[in-house]
């Protein structure tokens, strides 16, 4: 069986079995379920959260940024796993006592302010949206590769399908559809990892073979060490040394905060941690999840090194002059089609190849690293079927996730609280489902016309969290000063500078993108944290010459820290 | 009071000049009218569709009549008469839609005048901007009868016009057009035009103004109509 | 010379229901028939000729149907109808029409209407369709006086105990002793001659010295006063009154069907609520409290026969076990004396809800105004258990679940109760909650009030807008859905190869009880009653006003459904419960029926997007 066809065969079967979960859990009345004393076990409930976080960026696109980046492209890795903890430990335990399910009415009791509410609804909306736009980028890649088609044409698929799943499927937000869907991803991501790693240093573990020796095609070592070899090629071809960074330290250190308070800002994973009933169920959750999470992003950079190191191999060839492209191997071909990689033949010797300068004749993706790996290694057809699936399986349960949090918070926080109050449930939920099909297709245009790659369009999403809503949840938690003024100023200045900043440099003026004209050499990746910071001494201004907040919200923001026999009453 | 005095002896004074017997029995009957309330009048709503705006020189196509009977619309009651003329159409089958070759079914113009006296007799008529279809229709009875009649009427716009003025010093232009004036009432907006739905349209117009004049069973139909001798 | 022309109108009608499925002709037809009329705000009220009822078919314009009591039953703009209502049931015109808006209406007349709903289907339907619904926004089961509005079949001698008119007195007065009555008919050739009672035979015959071969006919009053089937007890025990008699055969037509007398009409008074709480109230002892609640199945029989509304039904119920509750624990304490601390007797569940049908079993906790010491701890333990034997015994059977005052687990001090709700609230694990739902319908039934409201007023300020909370009671009232699967056909449950139905309580009522909870408790609204709940949440505009009367109605509806099937499957012999097999509807019930399935469906999807932010 060619690949195309076991593309068909395997996304289908895991769509199959997403319909099947949904139905299952629907028919065999889950009412008798929960009576049965049964519930959704904490490690369940992990690999849901898991599949939740782990995004089209982190499956497809995280690889990518660290392979062709190298040490650079780890802030990623940082910034995300190291937001993951500060929302499980710092954040998550003391909204949950507030009681609140999202964070924009967090902000509005907290502040004691509509406007504070609309306002963290107009923010918690801008960063779904951002979001979204970049898992569109991600199946739109997916389905242009193993569809062959043109990749725009890819994005158009996968708003529809996408769409259909959160609008219509009835699929979303079921727990152990999201179970499956985080078993088919890292089942995806594993496989062609192990595969790789057991072929060029026998080891099982890509963990490991990331810091182990190269073994040659008889099984037997090589003295040469990946990195090394890694470090070997990059130098001779131009790049940057693979483990030495690139980017000033205080780009990479912004980068990485703004990656870590956004997603400790970003609505649709505080979610999960309020589904579950029990505190201490939680708890145990997030750890797990965490574990989950782990087991992917510890394998990025091996997978990174690897298919780095495979590729320019094969496009060099053993020599390293490039390779005829006759001769070339059938993945270039295939991804050519998707206009994702294009070959110029600068000298005119029918040779491929591939450099940093003026010298390089392939024009390569980064999104496409994870897709391509199993093909530049010649894996198996089903590996490079599997993967697919577990792209799709990515972007489907974060996107229905985000989509979900954008419909309702427009027709509930932004209609039904402040325009339309009088508005009846039909209404409301058909504005639900417009405002799902237009954060479709508006993710849809910035996925087929991106600023950046699938993780830098994210990071975005992410600097714009950090800069609004972070600091406001986290004022809202621990200081007994801070206004509704105050807040809401810091939001609105936070969200804008950063918005602006961004814009400026992605859209307005791309060309100036570059460290010289950076504000204190701050990329607009890392901006979000400059903006948190802005709108932390905003807010703090603006409380200082503002009015005191009342009493009775002292006392709430108190209860919260310090509960009074709250929490997790004993059993008697 | 003095105003249906006026009417009475202009509509009394013909007795003196000799119209011919129809006319002259046309004019007795609509006496009774008079003194009616406005939901007990027998009212027509009429209008016509001229081949120009001109009553001596032009000619009537059709006629479309409506009554109202106690403060209703009988719609059964509605009627549509296309009248036969010398030469063509012309320039206005483009407003009236109605074409050469639909007229040939039509009734010769005595034949038509005889029909509307008997339709409107005893009826008081109403049509918007009145004095033109009134014209018009005296125009057609001197060609028949050799003399014309007074006519009692109730005109719509001169309604239409003085609750306007009541309410503000100026008017816009053209704001007390039939369509203008019907969309102050929130009657429906009639895209066919001819003389029955125009009939119609005005019939509607008279029931919503008088509705907004306030008690409808005090109205008495003296404080609405006119006459033109 | 015809109207064919009447282009604007017959355009109008045809691009809207249901004229629009009628033929082109029809339409024109129709078109022809219509007188045009208009109606300004400054009249305020459409004027209807009673003699010529019309359709009314708005063309431009607003307008507003109310009942008689001024409650809103039907909006009506442009393209939409009024007054089908009194051209289908012939019924007088009691709704009142109110002009929002001045505009032009289209007036059918009556024959053309009946004329089209002959020949059309479509147009049938239509109408009888939006009667139906009508009806239902009419809220047509009003509460009524039962012995005012029951029908005089209902308790009436249907066997009327009957003499030949050729018959002697002597016969008459043996057939009169056999059977214990003080009267009979005088029937000749199946026709009523006369009423022969004690009176007549003391007064015509022994008074008169006749002999005792008299023919009953000489004895009788001729052509007595007689009272059609289709009459009301009201109406019957005014005819009794003016004429001072006791005894009025009941016809239909020549036809005698039965007899009826005033012991008959007290006897039937006698069920009534008010005065059954009364008659509890004057209870000496316990034995004879049961005796007395023998008669709420009685009861609950007449308020089925009266059409009662559901709702009314099951607050008239309640307030009878209320009565009950609180008769026993006076009795009770009569016994044991008064009690160490005060304390609040708490109904749970329907009882709380107020919506009790048949006799349910009891859910019921005690709250205690502090810690007892042991000999409260005793005194209370003897009380409840008490307390609960007596429910026990007057039909409210012991609650399967233990949810019961004379358990120690439900009979806690205000500090446990707060702290045992807290726990629910801030740990809303699904089974727990599951269980948990009926503490939240609680209402006391004895004690202080103010007791009572310390405890309510901190469940509710825990409550209230705390989303996770209220996410995990919305995700459970949403486990079940109502009985409509695809293209709104109705789901049955099967058992077996056995059709059991739809349930209408668990599938029904249940669900609409627990959309107005998971509502109620966001909002803090201390009503219990579901539809006083959704009253409270419409005033306060928390459910769309839309929303809320058309959930009031869908309750109500399946309620009396339930209702009725109940006391058709007391009539038919059938196991009573809360299975109804549709194909038993007419169509216009079935298709009630599935709007209401329909309300509850959007209600719930209308939770699930507000409190689980999903749909």
């Amino acid at each position: 069986m060619d690949v195309q066809t076991l593309t068909y065969l395997i996304v289908g079967a895991t769509f199959a079995l997403y319909i099947g979960i949904a139905i299952w859990s629907r028919a065999g009345s889950t009412k008798e379920f929960y009576v049965a004393g049964g519930g959704v076990h904490p490690v369940m409930n992990g690999m849901a959260t898991a599949a939740d976080w782990m995004s089209a960026a982190s499956f497809i696109s995280l690889a990518g940024i660290v392979s062709f980046v190298g040490y650079d492209g780890s802030v990623y890795l940082m910034g995300w796993t190291g937001g993951y903890v500060l929302l499980a430990l710092c954040m998550a335990p003391y909204l949950r006592k507030f009681g609140k399910f999202t964070v924009p009415d967090f902000i509005g009791d907290r502040y004691y302010s509509q406007t504070a509410r609309t306002v963290a609804v107009i923010c918690a909306i801008f960063i779904c949206f951002t979001y979204i736009a970049g898992q569109m980028r991600g199946v739109g890649v997916v389905f242009s590769r193993f569809l062959e088609v043109e990749v725009e044409t890819g994005v158009y698929i996968g708003m529809a399908v996408v769409f259909f799943y959160a609008v219509l499927g009835g699929m979303k937000g079921i727990t152990y559809t999201q179970v499956a869907q985080y078993c088919v991803l890292i089942f995806a991501f594993m496989v062609p990892a192990i595969f790789i790693s057991v072929m060029m240093t026998g080891h099982i573990l890509p963990q490991i073979g990331f810091g182990a020796e190269l073994i040659d095609a008889a099984g037997n070592g090589t003295g040469v060490y990946l990195l090394d070899k890694l470090d070997g090629l990059s130098a001779e071809l131009g790049f940057s040394q693979y483990t030495e960074g690139s980017k000033d330290m205080i780009d990479v250190f912004f980068i990485t905060g703004a990656l870590m308070f956004g997603t400790a800002g970003l609505p649709h994973v505080i979610v999960r941690f309020f589904t579950v009933p029990k505190v201490k169920d939680a708890r145990v959750s997030a750890g797990w999840a965490l574990v989950f999470i782990a087991i992917m992003y510890t394998t990025i950079p091996a997978l990174s090194a690897f298919s780095r190191v495979n590729m320019i191999e094969t496009i060099n060839g053993p020599d390293s002059t490039g390779v005829p492209y006759e001769t070339a191997p059938s993945w270039i071909k295939n991804w050519e089609k998707t206009g994702l990689i294009t070959w110029e033949d600068k000298n005119n010797d029918g040779n491929i190849f591939y450099t940093n300068g003026e010298k390089n004749e392939m024009n390569i993706d980064r999104d496409i690293i994870v897709l391509a790996t199993p093909e530049i290694a010649s894996l198996p057809a089903w590996v490079i079927a599997l993967v697919a699936a577990g792209g799709l399986a990515a972007a489907l349960s974060t996107s229905a996730g985000l989509l979900l949090v954008i419909s309702t918070s427009v027709s509930h926080d932004l209609l039904k609280k402040n325009l339309m109050p009088d508005i009846s449930d039909q209404k409301e939920l058909m504005y639900a489902r417009i405002a799902a099909a237009l954060g479709v297709v508006m993710a849809g245009y910035f996925g087929i016309n991106p600023p950046g790659f699938v993780a830098a369009v994210v990071a975005i999403a992410f600097g714009l969290a950090a800069a609004s809503l972070f600091p406001a949840i986290i004022m809202g938690i621990f200081s007994k000063t801070m206004n509704k003024e105050g807040a809401i100023a810091g939001m609105v200045v936070g969200l804008l500078f950063t918005a602006s900043y961004i814009a400026y440099f992605k859209f307005i003026n791309p060309a100036a993108n570059v460290s010289e004209n950076w504000f204190f050499g701050i990329s607009p990746e890392g901006i979000g944290m400059m903006g948190m910071f802005v709108n932390f001494a905003v807010a703090f201004a603006v409380s200082k010459v503002t009015t005191k907040i009342p009493d009775d919200v002292v006392a709430m923001v108190e209860s919260i820290r310090f509960p009074k026999g709250a929490g997790e009453a004993h059993d008697h | 009071m003095a105003r249906l005095w006026w009417i009475t002896l202009l509509l009394w004074r013909t007795r003196l000049t000799k119209v011919a017997e129809p006319l002259q029995q046309y004019v007795n009957a609509i006496t009774p009218a008079l003194s009616c309330s406005f939901s007990d009048a027998p009212l027509m709503a009429i209008d016509l569709e001229m081949t120009g705006l001109d009553p001596t020189s032009d000619q009537v196509i059709s006629i479309g009549l409506v009554p109202i009977i106690n403060g209703e619309i009988p719609l059964a009651k509605a009627q549509h008469l296309m009248i036969a003329i010398n030469g063509s159409v012309g320039q206005s089958a483009t407003v009236h839609g109605i074409v050469d070759n639909q007229l040939q079914s039509a009734l010769t113009l005595a034949e038509a005048m005889q029909w509307f006296l008997l339709q409107t007799k005893g009826h008081i008529l109403v049509a918007h901007h009145a004095p033109l279809d009134i014209q018009f229709i005296q125009q057609q009875l001197i060609r028949c009868f050799g003399h014309a009649i007074p006519l009692v009427f109730i005109d719509t716009l001169a309604i239409e016009k003085k609750r306007r003025l009541q309410q503000q010093d100026f008017l816009q232009q053209g704001s007390l057009r039939l369509g203008a004036s019907r969309a102050r009432y929130h009657l429906p907006v009639y895209s066919a035009h001819n003389a029955l739905v125009d009939a119609l349209s005005c019939a509607e117009l008279l029931l919503a103004q008088v509705a907004a004049m306030g008690d409808v069973n005090k109205l008495t139909v003296n404080t609405l109509i006119d006459v033109r001798g | 010379m015809d109207a064919s022309e009447l282009q604007p109108v017959e355009q109008f009608l045809a691009a809207h229901s249901p004229f629009d499925s009628l033929p082109a002709e029809v339409i024109s037809h129709c078109a022809k028939n219509i007188t045009v009329g208009y109606y300004s705000k400054a009249s305020g009220f459409v004027e209807f000729n009673k003699e010529n009822p019309k359709l009314y078919i708005v063309r431009s314009g607003a307008f507003e149907v109310r009942d008689p009591e001024g409650v809103l039953v039907d909006r009506v703009a442009e393209g939409e109808c009024f007054g089908f209502s009194t051209l289908l049931s012939g019924e007088k015109v009691v709704n009142k029409v109110a002009i929002l808006e001045d505009g032009l209406v289209y007036h059918l007349p009556q024959a053309i209407f009946v004329q089209l709903r002959a020949e059309q289907r479509s147009f049938d339907q239509f109408f009888t369709r939006a009667f139906a619904k009508r009806l239902r926004n009419e809220g047509r089961f009003k509460a009524k006086d039962l012995t005012t509005t029951s029908r005089i079949t209902a308790i009436m001698c249907a066997n009327p105990i009957i003499v030949q008119a050729h018959a002697s007195v002597i016969d008459a007065a043996k057939i009169m002793r056999e059977h214990r009555v003080s009267s009979v008919l005088v029937i000749d050739n199946h026709k009523l001659k006369g009423i022969l009672t004690d009176r007549d035979l003391r007064n015509r015959v022994i008074a008169e010295g006749l002999d005792t071969t008299t023919l009953v006919t000489q004895a009788m009053t001729v052509n007595p006063i007689t009272t059609h089937a289709n009459a009301l007890v009201f109406e019957t025990m005014l005819t009794m009154s003016e004429h001072n008699i006791h005894h009025l055969p009941v016809v239909d037509g020549c036809q005698v069907i039965g007899m009826i007398t005033s012991t008959d009409i007290l006897r039937a008074q006698r069920s009534q609520p008010l005065f059954l709480i009364g008659e509890i109230g004057r209870q000496a002892n316990i034995d004879s409290l049961i005796q007395v609640s023998k008669q709420i199945p009685l009861l609950l029989q007449n308020l089925i026969s009266a059409d009662a509304r559901a709702e009314e039904i099951g607050r008239v119920l309640t307030s009878v076990t209320d009565a009950l509750t609180r008769r026993l624990i006076e009795l009770n304490q009569q016994i044991l004396g008064q009690a160490p601390m005060a304390f609040c007797w708490l109904a749970f569940g329907s009882q709380g809800r107020q919506d009790q049908v048949a006799c349910s079993d009891q859910d019921n906790g005690l709250l205690l105004a502090h810690e007892p010491d042991e000999f409260a701890a005793a005194y209370f333990d003897t009380l409840t258990k008490a307390v609960c034997k007596g429910l026990d015994q007057c039909g409210y059977v012991y609650c399967p679940g233990d949810i019961m005052a004379q358990n120690p687990k439900w009979r806690l001090p205000l500090n446990q109760w707060k702290a045992l709700f807290k726990r629910w609230v801030v740990t809303p694990e699904p089974k727990a909650l599951m269980h948990a739902s009926i503490f939240f319908d609680m209402r006391p039934v004895f004690g202080p009030m103010s007791l009572f409201n310390e405890l309510q007023d901190d469940v509710l300020a825990s409550t209230k807008d705390n989303d996770i909370f209220l996410a995990g009671m919305a995700g459970n009232s949403l486990t079940e859905s109502p009985p409509l699967g695809f293209f709104r056909k109705f789901v049955l449950e099967r058992d077996g190869s056995e059709v059991k139905g739809m349930d209408l309580k668990h599938k029904g009522s249940a669900l609409i009880n627990d959309i107005a909870r998971v509502y109620a408790l966001s909002a803090g609204i201390k009503e219990v009653n579901t539809a006083k709940r959704i009253r409270a949440l419409m005033d306060a505009n928390i459910i769309n006003r839309k929303d809320a009367l058309n959930l009031a109605d869908a309750h109500e509806f399946i309620a009396h459904m339930r209702l009725a099937n109940q006391g058709y499957q007391v009539t038919h012999n059938l196991p009573v419960n809360n299975f109804l097999k549709p194909h038993h509807l007419s169509s216009l019930l079935r298709h009630q029926l599935r709007d209401a399935f329909k309300v509850v469906h959007d209600a719930q999807a209308g939770i699930k997007l507000k409190f689980l932010r999903s749909f």
